[in-house]
């Protein structure tokens, strides 16, 4: 059976309801959402009530969890100042925006969702602010799935999406213990693992403006990304509008930021 | 060529400290003493030893202390880290052990208990009560390899020294590697990256503590009191 697994949809409303055409169009009926309904987007409550309306199973992204227990977050969430301003802008709006209804909704998402031996986080099992990107340490991420319990491991908050499969590993270790002058050497093998990154359907930065997703056939094991076309240009105008910053247009009709991405991916949030 | 004394786990305890002191004047080539946390605990009142620490006697190495795990508690309960409160102890020892440990130290080393630090780094070597992920973090030699060469990446050090769990071990990362194969919007590749070779030294705790030269990767365990547990453990 084949379930799609959708994330980061920040408050953008025709993004979410073309990916949400695309996976009904393939007849798949199980959807899996990685959190960050809203933020930097003009529709909050509109994508949080669809999400509501369709039943999505969803984790609590980091947007979701800062608009009900505020901006606390070390600095790990914002790469300068400037993104930090924006970003605080974009919260403000975001929370006078929604209703107390949806908040509630948010507050009560979960941080992890678990299917068998599959795990659903929004940024890595460690901390919704925690950025998993493809170049990461490969023990590092190997870490991170094995640690958690999890064979295949579905994340989002980076916005590229990937899939990344950690095979054929060892480590060699040698234990000397306090009363013992001989030591004694060991060999781990290291399980295969997977870390898929479903990019995001609101807030696309792969370099393309395409709405992006993931489908899991769990039958055959198959992972596809795929991406949608929407109407960005009416998203981009509903921005301005609402008086965002227009950076958060320019960047959805780019595909791509410049500056946000995280410096250090073993950086785990400490708040 | 220079030494550093790795002391943890003192738990209040002054005469295992001045046992401890009066052992190192007797080491050649000592620079250093770093107590790895853990200065109180619940069994001693442990104003006399917070006392010796900020202020050393003549002669005595002088101390660098980081908190642990029992100092974490202790500023959780006593409104020095937000909202928390001493769960973890709570949960594990009960309300008596939280009362014995507010008891057990004075309210005017609690400035000070604050302002230490989580870890040091030093050349390239982190020295921390528990691990980088946490103060409470109990690397053993029967931790996954995986779990401690994370905790050795997240700082980007080649040693990790820990005392949480009060054993004295040394664990050498040695080799090894992994495939990766990421598939992506612009296509397919693989990579291989090679396990660095790193290690993690657990330095014991209360009487038991270590010696460690950075110039030579040499590391000595001892017994306050006692004879060496080792002869010196030295992979370089």
């Amino acid at each position: 059976m084949a379930h799609a697994v959708i994330s980061c949809l920040h408050a953008n409303l025709a993004a979410v309801e073309a990916v949400l055409d695309d996976i009904d169009q393939q007849g798949i009926e199980t959807i899996t959402c990685l959190g960050d309904l809203v933020g930097y987007g003009p529709q909050p409550n509109e994508v949080v009530e669809l999400v509501r309306q369709r039943a999505i199973p969803t984790c609590q992204g980091c947007w979701d969890e800062d608009i009900i227990d505020g901006l606390n977050a070390c600095e790990c969430s914002y790469p300068s100042q400037l993104a930090e301003r924006r970003g605080h802008l974009a919260h403000q709006w975001t929370e006078a925006k929604m209703t107390e209804d949806n908040k509630a909704f948010l507050a009560s998402l979960p941080t992890s969702l678990r299917r068998d031996k599959l795990l659903f986080v929004h940024g890595s099992p460690n901390s919704q602010h925690e950025y998993l990107l493809p170049d990461m340490n490969a023990f590092a991420a190997l870490e991170r799935v094995e640690t958690a319990g999890a064979e295949t491991l579905f994340c989002g908050h980076t916005h590229q999406p990937y899939v990344r499969e950690l095979r054929g590993g060892s480590i060699r270790v040698r234990v000397q213990h306090h009363d013992s002058s001989s030591s004694e050497e060991q060999e781990m093998t290291l399980p295969m693992r997977r870390i898929v990154n479903a990019g995001s359907v609101g807030e696309p930065r792969h370099g393309n403006t395409q709405a992006t997703y993931v489908i899991h056939d769990e039958a055959t094991g198959d992972l596809t990304i795929r991406e949608v076309n929407y109407d960005v240009a009416k998203t981009c105008q509903a921005i301005i509008d609402a008086g965002l910053p227009e950076v958060f247009a320019w960047r959805l009709s780019h595909g791509f930021e410049y500056a946000e991405r995280a410096d250090d991916a073993s950086h785990v949030c400490e708040r | 060529m220079e030494r550093w004394a790795l002391v943890s786990g003192l738990g209040g305890d002054l005469e295992v400290y001045e046992q401890i002191q009066r052992e190192l004047k007797k080491s050649r080539g000592l620079e250093r003493l770093f107590v790895l946390g853990d200065l109180i605990g619940p069994r001693h009142n442990s104003d006399a030893l917070l006392k010796r620490l900020q202020e050393p006697e003549r002669g005595d190495l002088q101390p660098e202390c980081i908190y642990g795990w029992w100092e974490e508690q202790l500023l959780a309960e006593r409104g020095y880290r937000g909202e928390r409160t001493a769960e973890a102890l709570r949960i594990n020892h009960g309300n008596d052990a939280v009362e014995g440990l507010l008891t057990s130290v004075d309210s005017g080393h609690m400035t000070w208990l604050a302002s230490l630090q989580f870890g040091f780094i030093e050349l390239d070597c982190a020295l921390l009560h528990g691990s980088s992920a946490d103060v409470g973090d109990e690397l053993k030699p029967t931790s996954s390899p995986l779990i401690l060469l994370d905790r050795l990446t997240r700082l980007d050090v080649n040693r990790l020294f820990t005392a949480r769990s009060a054993q004295q071990f040394r664990l050498d990362l040695n080799g090894g590697a992994i495939d990766s194969h990421i598939k992506d919007l612009n296509g397919e590749q693989n990579q291989q990256q090679a396990a660095p070779k790193r290690s993690v030294i657990g330095i014991g705790s209360g009487e038991l503590f270590s010696l460690y030269a950075p110039g030579s990767d040499h590391i000595e365990f001892l017994k306050a009191g006692g004879k060496p547990v080792s002869r010196g453990l030295g992979f370089g």
